[in-house]
């Protein structure tokens, strides 16, 4: 792979020491409210270093994101602070929906820098039974316009709705597509052990559902929910004394178009500025679409993955609700997407979710059969060795995208 | 025309660089920021995007066409709680810039617009209404 521009060649320098996901943990996802927002990252954080088979004292970094329970500007410190370490490097990324792969990336460059070698990436909240009224409608207002857009009573739900009205508008889009990609995530979150809605739902179901904002049901939105997510980065050769197979980081990406949705130019450049992350993971990587064997898109709303597919060259443009009402994007279909439910059926923690089903799908491990305490199922795709994932802040905004690999990546 | 209910919906964040335009509304005008090439763009700064060239104001003649919308069945806050579904739209300007609006029946400003009398495409202009002393909200309602 000696092609490339000289950003895309210093991308793979980086990741050529072997950069990979060492370790990865899940607690129960949904209404959590017997539990704080630093005791379900503690939580989460023993059952990552469990499967890396590690201990805290191995750690000498952690990045996290941020909480909307429990504010504070210095997130990765006072989460340190309270599991007791240590650690000599600390960062806290806070771009939303993108932070989750965004978190993964800078471990990597601490990781490349020489300031730590064993990074834990942790995120986790109660946001659905700790959240103040007053916090909901912070939340609400992030990402509009606090003069010229959140005075009109634009929610976020809203904002995205606007996006994808004139998306379905220009691509002769109908309702059906997006109430695919719910019922197709349906199922795949009746398989997760974890997932908090566990029901298969029909196109039908969907459509029948109470309107939010068009072209939103209820069920074409993200859930709110409690729980934490981890996973832990280093190298290839830190990895090699750990207890699981390291999935390796050999793609990264990132791409922003705008940060209100007034300031959205068209369909075509919010599909180009998200698109870019994805491309350019894969270009990084040294792949093509058609090489991948599982997707683990942003699905904020039922919309979301569509133009991300589009975006990412997934699928051409316009033809990615075709594409998933084809079946494509169900297990067994070309390229299983959300296979552990997504935003909108398993839970809402960004893109954590995405990255640790992605691992788990190239370490053979998504079949939960074997939890029959929790009913789970298998959602495994057979021999998955190649993932894209991504995470998206804001209204389609920025975007971060990973390509996981169950194999190292080639010399750069 | 209805009796217009006292304004509990969020009004807009305040900043020094923005108090012409809020001026310019409440005296029923309505005006659009300009880059340091003369070309009108949204939302006010003080300095252009792109350049951070000076800015200049010029009068608009508040025309425009529906680029996107969302029937909004729950607004962001309480105070949304019991209202009919609101319509918030994009607006492109006959000058050029795009801008947040919500749609709505009459000249008041008020009620909303009903859900079936929108589409992508459809002409309108502005309304101005006065919500408090202070703030005169630009909303926009269909062209006759």
């Amino acid at each position: 792979m000696a092609e490339g521009t000289p950003d895309v060649r210093e991308a793979r320098r980086m990741l050529a020491k072997g950069i990979c996901i060492a370790g990865v943990g899940e607690t129960e996802q949904g209404i959590i409210s017997d539990r704080g927002s630093f005791e379900l990252l503690a939580e989460v954080t023993r059952t990552t270093l469990d499967d890396a088979g590690l201990e805290l004292k191995d750690i000498d970094g952690i990045v996290t994101a941020f909480s909307f329970v429990e504010s504070t500007l210095m997130h990765s410190t006072t989460l340190a602070d309270y599991m007791g370490m240590k650690p000599g490097y600390f960062a806290s990324v806070a771009v939303g929906g993108a932070t989750a792969p965004l978190m993964a990336v800078q471990a990597a460059l601490a990781i490349d820098a020489g300031l730590a070698e064993v990074v834990l990436c942790v995120r986790g909240d109660n946001t659905r039974s700790g959240i103040s009224s007053s916090g909901m409608i912070a939340m609400a207002r992030e990402m509009s316009h606090g003069a010229y857009e959140a005075p009109f009573g634009l929610t976020t739900i809203g904002g995205y709705g606007l996006l994808a009205q004139r998306y379905m508008h220009e691509h002769n889009v109908p309702q059906e597509a997006l109430a695919a990609v719910v019922a197709t995530q349906s199922e795949h979150a009746a398989l997760k052990w974890n997932a908090m809605l566990r029901n298969v739902v029909t196109i039908e179901d969907v459509l029948a559902d109470r309107w939010i904002a068009t072209p939103f049901h209820v069920m074409d939105c993200s859930l709110v929910t409690d729980g934490a997510a981890a996973f832990i980065v280093t190298t290839e050769t830190r990895a090699k004394s750990m207890k699981k197979k390291p999935v390796y980081i050999t793609g990264i990406g990132e791409g922003f178009s705008h940060q209100y949705i007034s300031q959205a130019e068209s369909v075509a450049s919010v599909r180009d500025g998200l698109g870019r992350a994805g491309r350019r993971a894969m270009e990084v990587a040294g792949i093509t679409p058609q090489d991948l064997d599982v997707a683990e898109i942003y699905d904020s709303f039922s919309f979301t993955p569509l133009i991300a597919l589009e975006g990412f060259g997934i699928c051409g443009v316009g033809e990615a609700g075709d594409w998933v009402m084809e079946g494509h994007a169900k297990l067994g279909g070309t390229l299983p997407m959300n296979t552990h439910g997504g935003l909108i059926r398993q839970a809402h923690l960004g893109a954590m979710h995405h990255i640790i089903e992605a691992v788990l799908q190239l370490r053979g491990e998504a079949d939960d059969s074997g939890r029959t305490e929790f009913n789970g199922g298998n959602h495994q795709v057979p021999d998955a060795r190649l993932a894209i994932t991504n995470g998206s802040g804001g209204i389609l905004a920025a975007t971060s995208a990973l390509v996981l690999s169950s194999e190292p990546p080639s010399a750069a | 025309m209805s009796e217009k209910p006292a304004y509990t919906k969020p009004l807009p964040d305040l900043r020094p660089e923005d108090a012409t335009f809020w001026d310019a509304l409440r005296e029923h005008r309505f005006i659009l920021p300009c880059d340091d090439a003369g070309k009108p763009f949204w939302y006010p700064r003080k300095y252009a995007p792109g350049t951070l060239g000076q800015t200049s104001w010029m009068d608009a003649s508040g025309q425009g066409t529906v680029y996107t919308y969302s029937t909004h069945f729950i607004g962001p806050s309480k105070s949304y709680k019991g209202d009919p579904p609101h319509i918030v739209a994009l607006i492109d300007l006959d000058e050029g810039p795009r801008m947040m609006t919500i749609l709505v029946k009459d000249e008041d400003g008020f009620p909303s617009l009903d859900a079936g009398d929108v589409q992508i495409g459809m002409r309108v202009r502005i309304v101005f209404d006065d919500v408090t002393d202070e703030i005169t909200m630009p909303k926009f309602t269909p062209a006759a």
